[in-house]
């Protein structure tokens, strides 16, 4: 198969604008595939807000934003990690780890600004070294963080012996994750924050640039002399911080520390990921598309909520919509990419 | 085994071709791939199919494989049109296509390769004796000689390509094309090919070769058929064809090579000083040196250490490296370690190694620029950067936001060449095998913009197992034999005779700079 139009010669262009066809085009492409989601996603609220009237109240939207933003904020995470081909699997421990070491700290009377501190370092740190692991040693990364899954979740469970941390927490922490602003969850817009400041990492540092690099062509990167390990072990610090940020919400929120929380996370911020459009073999993607696939499926899951579907029927449904929006959007790319 | 196995001169008569396939016509949405391509095979013949990139070779051989339906034209075998509606069908007809790239299951043993698919059995039961019986039978016809309880992944490129090309003939194939084999081969590979492609066309089947190296056919080829712009314009017999003709028919206009013998040459002491690269049982280089400006080829066979070298200096290999730049001691014990002391490598594999395929032109191009502070707006710090220097390098896209994927061969390798030049301050540029699966215009136009950058003061490294693009390129040539650099020549004074007698032998002759003396 051929492109007609790579043989176009380089137009002189003295401003940088030179007019181009099959760019604007191929742009067009992407904006569809793009736009695809959000189409889907506004439809998807229409047909909610039609067939569920309390679906529209201001009450269910923040409650809607707040329960989607832990998963969105370890969604952001995931997605960078993606972006560099490789997975997190060990996320739903992290993030119970967080939860859990913020609400002992916290009980020790430790000052909860340095509590949370310690327990983002610590998801860091356990972020740092799987990927370590996986960078510096080859290892696959889904085998380091599936290790991290299961033995996290044991050192979490150690902590207390299994049982629930916490209970005199200050009124201030716990605003934190339960709190709102007028009828914004505080949650929500750390969830606003953290996808916004992600998006500029991507794309406004150098950082951001190298994540893409490494995830469309690990071998190219480093004979290009990018630090690909160092990228790689970075992007597993930030997800499991992030991780350990949407652990230490959960707490606040709950006023307790629950180490049996998240069990199943990595699923659902993995699905949010792919479902965004981006690429499970890295390069291609980002946190855009994330955040509107974590609001969609939970507008899918709150319509089913307030219809009162069963939870075992809106699997069903979350698993065919995954579906769906997949080859509709693999259908979309493969035609711009075709113009 | 089908009893048409040993398809002799006796199923065609010898006025009638093995193959015709005439006014082929085929469209692709904006491009006329084949315009009227015409080719005749005889009986018993190797027939080279020549062009450059895009002249519609590939077309045409997708064509006769089954996988493309043609607009327009037809296809007689031994005389008797056929429709070759599949790959399938194409396989039944007796035409057998190995890929460049082969198309084996690496982890499966060759018995389980040759025979896939169609391994005798008992109901689901697989015979294993007789499939190996079989398999050893098709090897022992190609002329190898490794176990066929071998996993594929672990048998040498050469006898890879043997089982590719038995497993063509356990299809009883009339027809053989065979796609650029000497891309994945080395030199003494590439004789054990040879032979069997001569044992084949004596038991009278066809071969069809395609490559880009004019050596290769003036050696294996008994014809050729040149295509251009999607014509075939020429059919030459080549006992009495010279390749310059065949070049001249393939470009279709004289297009001037820089000689490297016009230029004057550089002096002074080496910018680049290899004083020493030794890995055990790979390669013991010792005393090669580059001056700013100059570029010392490195020949070789396959094998001889070409890429061990290359690798071991921009640190990507295990060994014990001694090497000075401008007169300081370089630790290069990684890429990046090798990047910030100014050495730039285009390695071996474009696509595997040097480009971002889902990334566009511009990020490619500047993907090594970015890692200065502020760290900030890399792509419109890219874009501003790589601008000017894809410009300069004439790399033809549709935009900088073009995915690189999608660009020639010869833009490619040039993008990747822009990384580095983007990049800037690069002392020491390593090439290795930079114009592999390039056409004749853009090799050209690849070592004029090496030569170009040699011009600035940059020291070239140039691995490339053409010698003739060497003794046109190169102002020293260093020779490769089982990992020592044997002999260094002077390509103005030596010819490529005597050069390639050193690489295929070892032997240094008199005339040659031996190491150790001063270069």
């Amino acid at each position: 198969m051929s492109t007609s139009t790579t043989v176009a010669e380089p137009k002189p262009a003295p401003g940088g604008r030179s007019p181009r066809t099959s760019s604007s085009r191929r742009r067009g492409a992407d904006l569809v595939v793009r736009f695809n989601l959000v189409l889907v996603f506004l439809a998807l609220c229409v047909v909610a807000s039609l067939l569920a009237p309390e679906f529209l109240t201001t009450r269910n939207l923040s409650n809607l934003l707040q329960q989607s933003a832990l998963t969105g904020i370890v969604a952001v995470g995931m997605t960078l990690v993606i972006l560099t081909a490789g997975i997190d699997l060990s996320v739903g421990s992290v993030a119970a780890f967080g939860g859990m070491t913020v609400a002992l700290l916290i009980d020790k009377d430790i000052n909860f600004l340095l509590a949370i501190a310690v327990s983002l370092a610590a998801g860091a740190l356990f972020g740092a070294v799987m990927g370590g692991l996986s960078a510096y040693l080859s290892l696959p990364a889904f085998m380091t963080t599936l290790a991290g899954l299961t033995g996290i979740r044991g050192l979490t469970y150690l902590l207390t012996d299994g049982e629930p941390a916490g209970g005199d927490i200050p009124h201030a922490f716990q605003l934190l994750g339960g709190g709102f602003i007028g009828y914004v969850p505080i949650v929500g817009l750390i969830f606003v924050a953290v996808a916004v400041a992600a998006g500029l990492l991507l794309r406004g540092t150098t950082f951001g640039e190298y994540i893409y690099a490494v995830g469309s062509n690990k071998e190219a990167a480093r004979l290009s002399g990018l630090p690909v390990r160092g990228v790689i072990t970075a992007v597993f610090a930030i997800s499991g911080c992030l991780s350990a940020l949407a652990g230490v919400l959960l707490t606040s929120r709950l006023t307790i520390g629950q180490p049996t929380a998240f069990s199943g996370l990595e699923l659902d911020a993995i699905a949010a990921v792919v479902l965004g459009g981006t690429n499970l073999f890295g390069g291609r993607g980002g946190v855009m598309g994330t955040f509107v696939a974590v609001l969609l499926l939970s507008v899918l899951r709150n319509l089913c909520n307030l219809m009162g579907l069963g939870s075992f029927f809106q699997m069903v449904v979350t698993g065919l919509i995954l579906v769906v929006a997949l080859v509709l959007n693999m259908l979309i790319e493969k035609r711009g990419s075709r113009a | 085994m089908s009893p048409h196995d040993t398809a002799g001169p006796a199923t065609g008569r010898d006025d009638t071709p093995r193959l015709a396939m005439r006014g082929i016509v085929k469209r692709f949405p904006g491009t006329l791939a084949n315009d009227g391509a015409e080719l005749v095979v005889r009986p018993g013949e190797t027939h080279c199919l020549l062009g450059e990139n895009g002249a519609g070779k590939s077309t045409l051989m997708k064509i006769l494989a089954g996988s493309y339906r043609p607009d327009a034209g037809e296809i007689l075998l031994d005389g008797e049109p056929v429709t070759l509606t599949s790959p399938q069908a194409g396989l039944a007809a007796g035409i057998a296509v190995i890929y460049q790239e082969l198309d084996l299951v690496p982890d499966l043993t060759v018995a389980q390769n040759l025979l896939l698919g169609h391994a005798p059995s008992w109901g689901p039961v697989v015979r294993r004796r007789q499939r190996a019986e079989l398999a050893r039978a098709a090897v022992a016809r190609v002329g190898g000689d490794f176990s066929v309880h071998t996993p594929v992944r672990d048998l040498p490129i050469a006898a890879q390509q043997l089982t590719a090309i038995a497993r063509a003939l356990t299809a009883d194939a009339r027809v053989i094309v065979m796609d650029e084999p000497s891309a994945t081969l080395g030199e003494s590979d590439l004789r054990t090919v040879f032979q069997v492609i001569r044992s084949l066309t004596a038991q009278g089947r066809s071969v069809i070769y395609i490559s880009h190296r004019m050596d290769e056919v003036m050696e294996i080829g008994d014809r050729a058929t040149v295509m251009r712009d999607g014509r075939s314009v020429a059919v030459r017999d080549l006992a009495t064809t010279t390749a310059d003709e065949l070049v001249a028919d393939m470009i279709g206009e004289s297009r001037e090579l820089v000689r490297t013998t016009d230029r004057p040459r550089p002096e002074g002491r080496p910018l680049l000083e290899i004083r020493s690269v030794r890995s055990p049982g790979l390669i013991d280089i010792a005393g090669i040196g580059v001056r700013a400006g100059e570029v010392v080829g490195l020949a070789g066979l396959g094998g001889a250490g070409r890429t061990t070298l290359l690798k071991a200096l921009f640190g990507d290999t295990p060994a014990t490296v001694s090497v000075a730049l401008d007169g300081t001691d370089l630790r290069l014990n990684s890429p990046a370690a090798a990047v910030r002391a100014g050495l730039a490598l285009v390695p071996e594999s474009r696509k595997e190694q040097g480009l971002m395929p889902g990334l566009s032109v511009a990020r490619n191009a500047a993907v090594t620029a970015l890692g200065r502070p502020p760290w900030l707006f890399p792509r419109r710090l890219g874009r501003r950067l790589s601008a000017p220097v894809l410009t300069g390098l004439g790399v033809r896209s549709s935009s900088p936001d073009q995915l690189v994927g999608k660009l020639s061969g010869g833009n490619q390798q040039k993008v990747v060449l822009a990384k580095w030049i983007t990049k800037g301050g690069v002392r020491v540029l390593l090439l290795d095998e930079p114009t592999r699966g390039l056409d004749v215009g853009a090799k050209a136009d690849l070592y004029r913009q090496v030569r170009h950058l040699a011009d600035q003061g940059v020291a070239v490294l140039l691995a490339s197992s053409e010698l003739s693009e060497l003794t046109a390129n190169a102002d020293r040539i260093w020779v490769l034999h089982e990992g020592r650099n044997v002999a260094c020549f002077d390509p103005r004074t030596t010819d490529e005779t005597t050069i390639a007698h050193t690489v295929i032998t070892g032997a240094t002759p008199t005339g040659a700079t031996p190491p150790g003396a001063p270069s």
